[in-house]
């Protein structure tokens, strides 16, 4: 090591190695900037991927107590799992709060690539509907921009990630830079022609971060399964053996792990941000890195986490937060309304080996668009994951050799699951709880948000469309949940620092750029004014190229 | 300089390899570790089930999965599988299942006059066939809201002992399992021109 990175002054650094993380750390050390991108676990090796490992093969086959026992939240994540549950922060170290009766879950990863490498991959654009939701409707406002501003960098992020997907000339859900789609079973033909015929609506195979063809050096799907336990392929998108690496590559960035950022380094007299201080995880040091520019690139909650711990006297209520919405608006999909049913017809016996299609089939949006008009009980929309495929029938009735015949004849299970919007509410928000810190010694936060009524008809309503379409489609034995689920279980949690063009209404710029601090970006999904409906990480990541590239602009025009 | 710094694949921690800081945090899956073993120890002695228990659960799977062109529940250590779980559940799922344990003996015992485990297959077989398909909801007047509580145990001990059996490697070999991780691409529907509707 020619110099110790701690006594360099970087030109940016990039909080956070996730999705967002990575991809602000490629471009601006592609630009040929001087970057360090600060990770607060540790580094991830493909050494340790288990997606070829039967489950018979774990000692408690999915219920490890050690997992219980450190991970009591994070295990409500689908993705955590006693294959992983150790990339997930452990929560005896990582407390937060939340008032009496509003529950909400907070699932995060710390280690090298964050979320990314558990993530359900679903990758789907906002639309001008979206974007411009409160022209249409009177809710809340519009974003700050538009899609015509996203689309070139959709356009990026699809070429360079890869997404499968299939283009469908839909207003709702624009179609994108699509590698070829993986194929339907025959009930997802079915329910697809059915849904079009009867209802009108749009069924899409799902548009995922997965390749179908070799793609920039990384080879296609081999269709084992289970991608949140890892991939030796890289097949799906994650960012330490994509973004992460290229950044690496340049010679310009400095990875620095272990590294739990406190908070941002103020030079009041400017009113600029100079660095960040950081505990390392293992040795409790507290250190500090120097920079002209700093990125948060965390997650939505853990960045406005080290702003509301960055307060100096001219930003008392936490830094960058004039305008007092700093960890407000905090969204995430409403979850809680499915519906299943059975193909009794479909004669296709499920299958124990691969191939197994990691994606499923994608409903859009039809509530509230231009072409239906307004909904008499709810504002805004919900889109539907779902599947049809023939399962094994554990549920069976009998005993003995007729029970276990019945089991591997199996049952043609046909499910609808919604995402609904969440919407902008200046009540659900994040704070420091002044009596709570984490394992190093750093403020936690109070975490206080519930779903409205009008996420209650949306999952309302959704409950009941899922059932008439399976009916529609000849779907016996339907069974259907509505009601909305607790806040965060979608994991897609958005906004608390929001962008707009009033200063005293937002607290980032067009471009994710602090209003109050010029050289201070958060450059993950805090930046949100509205969640819509659709999957959020591709839109992440969209908004956070266009504010690196704007910032690589300020760099050459010595802006910064 | 003690902070780990990863650029490609060096380690540059001063003492630590690269790879044993990583696998100091791994879970035993990501290390490796194939933790299924234990089941077939010949030592093997239940952590949480006494002998009585353990007895009437191998003969109550054994009755619900017997060994047929595969093997059962029995060979597949099932009762073993879901003893090791029992012993790290709450106590609350410790005592539903005691329970539904002790009610196979007390319904065996009203009819036979025997436990369970000391019936012959056949009336073990015929004991708990009833129980295993839905019940009627259509009852005679007067006859609402009395649960039927054998048929509930019995199905809370099918459902684990399902659970058990096929994810367990006999049980998923039983499936046709290959251990083969990939068998090509995902082909789906390639009826032409239908649309199944």
């Amino acid at each position: 090591m020619a110099q110790d990175p701690l006594q360099r002054t970087y030109d940016v650094i990039v909080v956070g190695s996730g999705a967002t993380g990575g991809w602000a750390a490629k471009r601006l050390s592609e630009a040929g900037l001087n970057v360090a991108l600060l990770e607060a676990g540790r580094a991830v090796s493909p050494k340790e991927f288990t997606e070829h490992m039967p489950s018979f093969e774990l000692k408690y086959r999915g219920h490890s107590p050690e997992m219980s026992r450190t991970r009591p939240v994070q295990k409500q994540c689908y993705a955590c799992m006693e294959y992983n549950y150790e990339w997930f922060v452990n929560d005896l170290e990582n407390p937060y709060s939340t008032p009496e009766g509003k529950p909400f879950s907070w699932q995060r990863l710390r280690i090298l690539g964050g979320r990314s490498l558990v993530w359900g991959r679903q990758s789907y654009r906002l639309s001008d509907v979206d974007f411009k939701g409160a022209s249409r409707d009177g809710y809340d406002v519009d974003w700050p921009i538009s899609y015509a501003d996203v689309a070139p960098y959709y356009d990026i992020v699809e070429n360079y990630v890869g997404i499968t997907g299939a283009s469908e000339g839909n207003e709702m859900l624009p179609d994108g830079q699509f590698l070829p789609p993986m194929q339907m079973s025959c009930g997802e033909v079915r329910l697809r022609d059915s849904v079009k015929k009867k209802f009108g609506r749009t069924l899409t195979i799902g548009r995922a971060a997965v390749l179908t063809q070799p793609h920039n050096g990384r080879a296609p799907c081999h269709y084992c399964g289970p991608c949140e336990r890892g991939c030796f392929t890289y097949s799906y998108f994650s960012s330490p053996f994509t973004t992460v690496k290229d950044a690496l590559k340049t010679g310009k960035c400095t990875l620095i792990t272990d590294a739990i950022v406190s908070h941002v380094d103020m030079d009041s007299g400017a009113n600029k941000a100079w660095g960040v201080t950081f505990v390392h995880r293992t040795t409790k040091e507290t250190k500090q890195v120097r920079s002209r520019a700093v990125v948060l690139c965390a997650q939505s909650l853990e960045s406005t986490r080290i702003l509301l711990n960055s307060s100096t006297r001219e930003y008392p209520n936490g830094l960058g937060n004039s305008s007092g919405m700093l960890g407000h608006y905090l969204m995430d999909h409403v979850v809680g309304a499915r519906a299943s049913g059975k193909f009794e017809d479909m004669k296709d016996l499920p299958s124990a080996n691969p191939p197994h299609r990691p994606n499923g089939i994608y409903l859009v949006r039809f509530r509230n668009t231009p072409a239906e008009g307004k909904h008499p009980n709810f504002i805004r929309g919900y889109g539907f994951q779902g599947s049809s495929e023939p399962r094994f029938n554990m549920d069976a009735p009998g005993v003995g050799a007729e029970y276990k015949r019945a089991v591997k004849a199996g049952i043609y299970q046909t499910s609808f699951v919604a995402f609904g919007e969440s919407l902008a509410n200046f009540d659900n928000h994040c704070e420091i709880d002044p009596n709570l810190k984490d394992a190093w010694g750093i403020p936690a936060l109070r975490i206080s948000m519930a779903h409205g009524k009008n996420e209650a008809a949306l999952m309302h309503d959704a409950g009941i469309t899922a059932a008439e379409m399976l009916e529609a489609a000849g779907a016996k034995n339907i069974r259907v949940t509505t009601g909305t689920a607790m806040p965060g279980m979608a994991v897609h949690e958005v906004g608390v620092a929001r962008m707009g063009n009033d200063p005293k209404k937002s607290v980032l710029n067009a471009f994710s750029q602090s209003h109050d601090v010029s050289n201070l970006l958060v450059a993950d999904g805090s930046c949100f004014v509205s969640s819509a409906c659709q999957n959020p990480t591709l839109t992440m990541m969209a908004l956070c190229v266009r504010a690196s590239d704007h910032l690589i602009e300020r760099f050459k025009r010595n802006e910064v | 300089m003690r902070t780990a710094l990863y650029a490609g694949a060096a380690a540059l921690v001063p003492g630590i390899s690269f790879a044993q800081a990583i696998d100091a945090g791994l879970t035993p899956a990501a290390r490796g570790e194939d933790g299924s073993k234990f089941l077939s120890d010949p030592n093997w002695k239940p952590a949480f089930l006494s002998d009585q228990q353990n007895e009437t659960l191998i003969a109550l799977g054994e009755v619900i999965i017997p060994k047929t062109d595969t093997p059962g529940a029995k060979e597949a250590f099932v009762n073993r599988f879901l003893d090791l779980l029992l012993s790290v559940e709450p106590a609350e799922a410790q005592r539903q299942f005691t329970e539904a344990l002790a009610s196979m003996d007390s319904e065996s015992q009203k009819q036979f006059g025997k436990n369970f485990r000391e019936l012959a297959v056949e009336d073990q077989v015929w004991l708990v066939t009833p129980w295993s398909y839905p019940a009627d909801a259509d009852r005679w007047a007067g006859e609402e809201g009395r649960s039927n509580t054998g048929q509930e145990h019995f199905l809370r001990l099918k459902r684990l002992i399902a659970y058990g059996y096929y994810g367990s490697e006999v049980g998923m070999k039983g499936l046709g399992w290959d251990g083969e991780f990939t068998h090509g691409p995902f082909e789906g529907c390639d009826h032409q021109g239908e649309t199944h509707i």
